[in-house]
Parts: structure tokens; C-alpha cells; sequence
């Protein structure tokens, strides 16, 4: 009877045992898979980063004037390449303070490239349409990565906060991480038309 | 390309079903023509897809031509980029997919195009070139109101950028069989040559046996014969490998 009973317990310890780390392992998996597209969406954004002083240097080239507008766009590369979220901790805060930073680059950008209706010199050269280009692609990427990130963080997310799993996930301190907000930020900002 | 893993875009393709609303769900059978804008006629769909899936055959690379007369309120690189994520564009292990979206001008506003190129393709089609396609092919020929020689032209420079990149037949045809046929036909002859040899040593009656090996070696041109190595050259597209994309090309309008 007692040896029946310390079967049945052994056997249910071993099958919690068994749930929890499985239900850990994939936690831990989805982190990573958020992490991963963090790390992409911090590449495209890099991307653009990389891609202004060869705009800023171009448009210089045919509007010397705009010293106001080429100084707030190297201000905000400069601010907002300064901006890193620790991949473990992406929490909505962070990841707002990431994206406002980047916005207001977004902002500044658009006026850089607002420039060039009045230059018409500027607007047909072949080097500032091919940094158009490639700003346009780059902008694309980034709202693909950010929606891909949005997509990782959900379904991380879930698994943190549906029941049973969110058990497992209390226990081991696995926080909910945040996303892009549509609203505000680069998505928002003045859409740079080509 | 390292940092993402085939768990991402699972989940993400699985995720996906959400985000994509508007966008028309994979051809069924596929193709890789879908004209659900009626912009070509059936010879001009079947001349495209003919081209695009002797490509795919060849290199493995996948052109995939959407036209829609709506956009949703989706931008044109947008929309492309969840066409080729949601239909999966290209083969998984190299995102090597390009989606070629036009949306002809109608009532609903100007027309509007984008070439979006998948993960892998990125290096060998950089957003300017895309674009330059998109300027100097693409939309001269959709002012005439010649879709399809826009179109068709487009895909001739992508291909020809693509095939720089990615060159890989698909495994069931191709060059793996020439090889195979060739390595297969070469040991043919060396057991023919040592079965020979052998007979000529042995001098044995060699009337009735010769004709018997000939009888098993050279079967001539029965059915037997074609079958083995015909498999996949012209049979149709065979569907699309759950290839990536990040967004990659470039878009225009007119």
C-alpha cells in the first residue's frame, strides 16, 4: 500500500519534472528567437545609420546652405546610435526609449531629403537617387524587422503568460518584453517620398 | 544571415497569418504568375510562367509576379515583402526569392510597383539596382500601358543579376542527373568492357551469349529509357520553399 502510494508520488514528481523543463527549454528558446530579432532590427537600423554621412556629404555637395538641417540630422545619427537595448532586457520602456530616439532620426532625415525640392540639380543627380534607393530599402527594412521582432516578442509573450507555463516562467523570472509601437516613432514620422 | 535561426521564421510565418490580412493566401496549385489583376492574357501568362519556371528549375531562384488592383492601404514594398514571407518565396536554406508586384493605375489611385528581394539576393540585387530596374524597365513600358513587356523585361535583368548570386539546380534535375546519367553510363561501359575481355579470354561460343548481353545492355529507345532522367524539366512549378525576406529592393510609382 505505502510502496503503491511513493510509486504514484514518484512517478507524478517525475512527470512535473519532465512538463517543467520542457515548458522551460521552449521559454528559453522563444527568448532567444526575440533576442535574434532584436539583433536584426538593430542591423537595419544600423544600416540607415551607416547610410547619412554619405547622404548628409551628397546633399551638402549642392545645398551648402541647409547647415541647420545637415547639423540636427548628424545631432540625432549621433543620439540615436547612442541608444542600445541589452537584448536580455527588452522591456517596453527600453525598447520606447530606442524607438523615440530613432524617430526623431526619422524626423530629421525627412527634412534632409525635403531639401532637394528646391535643388533641382541635387533631386537629378545620380548619386543622391541612389542613396534614395537604397534609404528607401533601408526604411522597408526596418519595418519588415520591427514587424518580425513585434511577431518574435507575441509569441514569447504568450508562452510567459498563459497558464500553465506561466508557472515555470514566474518561477525562472521570465519577463514579458515589449514591442513597437505603430504610433509614434519612425512609422509616424513624416514619410520620406520618393 | 547567421543570427537567424529556422525557429524565428516558423514562428514568424506562423505568426504572420495576423499581421497579413489583405494579403491574398498562396496559389493553389502554385504557380509563380498571379495575375489577379487580369493585366495579361493567357498567352502572355503562360509565355511569363513558362520563363519563370524553367528559372526556377535551373538556379533554383524564385520570381514570383503578383499583380492585384488594390493595395489594401499596404505601401507596394510592403505589400510584396508580406507576399513573399506569407507564400514563403524561394527556398528556406537560401531566402533566395523575388517577388515582383505591379498594380496597374485604375480608379483606385496611380500605378505602383516593387520588386522585393529575399534575404539571400540581397547582395546580388542591391536596392539601386531594383530600382533602376523599376525606372528605366519597368515603368516606361507600364506609361504605354504594356504590362507585360515591362514585366517580362524586368524579370530578364533579374534573373541575369539573380543567377550571379544563387546557381543551384533543383536536386530532381538538371546537371545532379546529367552527372549521374554520365558516372552511371561510364561503369556501364567498364563492366562491358570486362565482360568482353572475359569472353574473348574464356573463347567461348560467343554467337548466342553476345546477343543475350546486348539484349539486357542496349535496350534501345523503349519507354523504359526516357523516364529516368525526364523528371522535373517541364512538369510545372513545384511550389515555394518557405524562403525569407527583410524587406530588401525597391518600389515606384507613375
Amino acid at each position: 500500500m505505502k510502496k503503491g502510494l511513493l510509486a504514484l508520488l514518484l512517478a507524478i514528481a517525475a512527470v512535473i519534472v519532465a512538463w517543467g523543463t520542457k515548458t522551460y527549454n521552449g521559454l528559453v528558446k522563444e527568448e532567444e528567437n526575440v533576442a535574434t530579432a532584436w539583433a536584426q532590427v538593430e542591423n537595419v537600423y544600423q544600416r540607415r545609420a551607416d547610410l547619412i554621412p554619405n547622404l548628409v556629404a551628397t546633399v551638402k555637395g549642392y545645398a551648402e546652405h541647409e547647415s541647420g538641417t545637415f547639423e540636427s540630422v548628424t545631432e540625432a545619427r549621433a543620439k540615436a546610435t547612442s541608444v542600445t537595448v541589452d537584448p536580455s532586457l527588452l522591456t517596453p520602456e527600453s525598447i520606447a526609449e530606442f524607438q523615440k530616439a530613432q524617430g526623431e532620426l526619422s524626423t530629421a532625415l525627412g527634412r534632409l531629403m525635403a531639401i532637394q525640392e528646391n535643388y533641382p540639380d541635387l533631386k537629378a543627380s545620380e548619386n543622391f537617387r541612389e542613396l534614395q534607393a537604397q534609404l528607401e530599402g533601408t526604411e522597408n527594412r526596418i519595418s519588415t524587422e520591427r514587424m518580425k521582432f513585434n511577431e518574435a516578442s507575441k509569441a514569447y509573450n504568450v508562452k510567459v503568460r498563459r497558464f500553465p507555463g506561466n508557472i515555470i516562467a514566474g518561477i525562472f523570472n521570465f519577463s514579458t518584453k515589449g514591442y513597437f509601437q505603430a504610433a509614434e516613432g519612425a512609422s509616424a514620422a513624416p514619410k520620406v517620398e520618393f | 544571415m547567421g543570427l537567424r535561426f529556422p525557429a524565428l521564421l516558423l514562428s514568424v510565418a506562423v505568426a504572420l497569418s495576423d499581421v497579413s490580412a489583405g494579403i491574398p493566401a498562396p496559389p493553389d496549385p502554385p504557380r509563380l504568375v498571379n495575375d489577379f489583376a487580369g493585366i495579361f492574357d493567357s498567352y502572355q501568362n503562360a509565355k511569363l510562367e513558362e520563363m519563370l519556371v524553367a528559372f526556377d528549375d535551373s538556379t533554383s531562384n524564385q520570381i514570383t509576379v503578383v499583380t492585384v488592383n488594390d493595395l489594401e492601404g499596404y505601401g507596394a514594398s510592403e505589400y510584396a515583402t508580406m507576399i513573399g514571407l506569407s507564400w514563403g518565396v524561394g527556398s528556406e536554406k537560401s531566402d533566395n526569392g523575388i517577388v515582383v508586384l505591379v498594380k496597374p493605375k485604375n480608379a483606385g489611385g496611380p500605378g505602383e510597383t516593387a520588386i522585393q528581394v529575399g534575404y539571400g539576393l540581397e547582395g546580388a540585387i542591391p536596392d539601386a539596382y531594383a530600382k533602376r530596374i523599376i525606372e528605366n524597365v519597368m515603368i516606361p513600358c507600364f506609361r504605354e500601358g504594356d504590362y507585360f513587356q515591362g514585366v517580362y523585361e524586368a524579370c530578364e535583368q533579374l534573373k541575369a543579376l539573380a543567377s550571379g548570386e544563387i546557381s543551384e539546380p533543383r536536386d530532381d534535375g538538371g546537371e545532379e542527373a546529367a552527372a549521374f546519367i554520365l558516372m552511371a553510363f561510364i561503369i556501364f561501359l567498364i563492366i562491358i568492357v570486362i565482360i568482353a575481355g572475359r569472353h574473348r579470354k574464356g573463347g567461348s561460343g560467343p554467337g548466342g551469349r553476345t546477343g543475350s548481353f546486348r539484349n539486357i545492355y542496349f535496350p534501345g529507345p523503349g519507354p523504359g529509357h526516357g523516364g529516368s532522367w525526364g523528371g522535373g524539366g517541364s512538369g510545372g512549378f513545384g511550389g515555394f520553399g518557405g524562403g525569407s525576406f527583410g524587406g530588401g529592393g525597391a518600389s515606384g510609382k507613375w
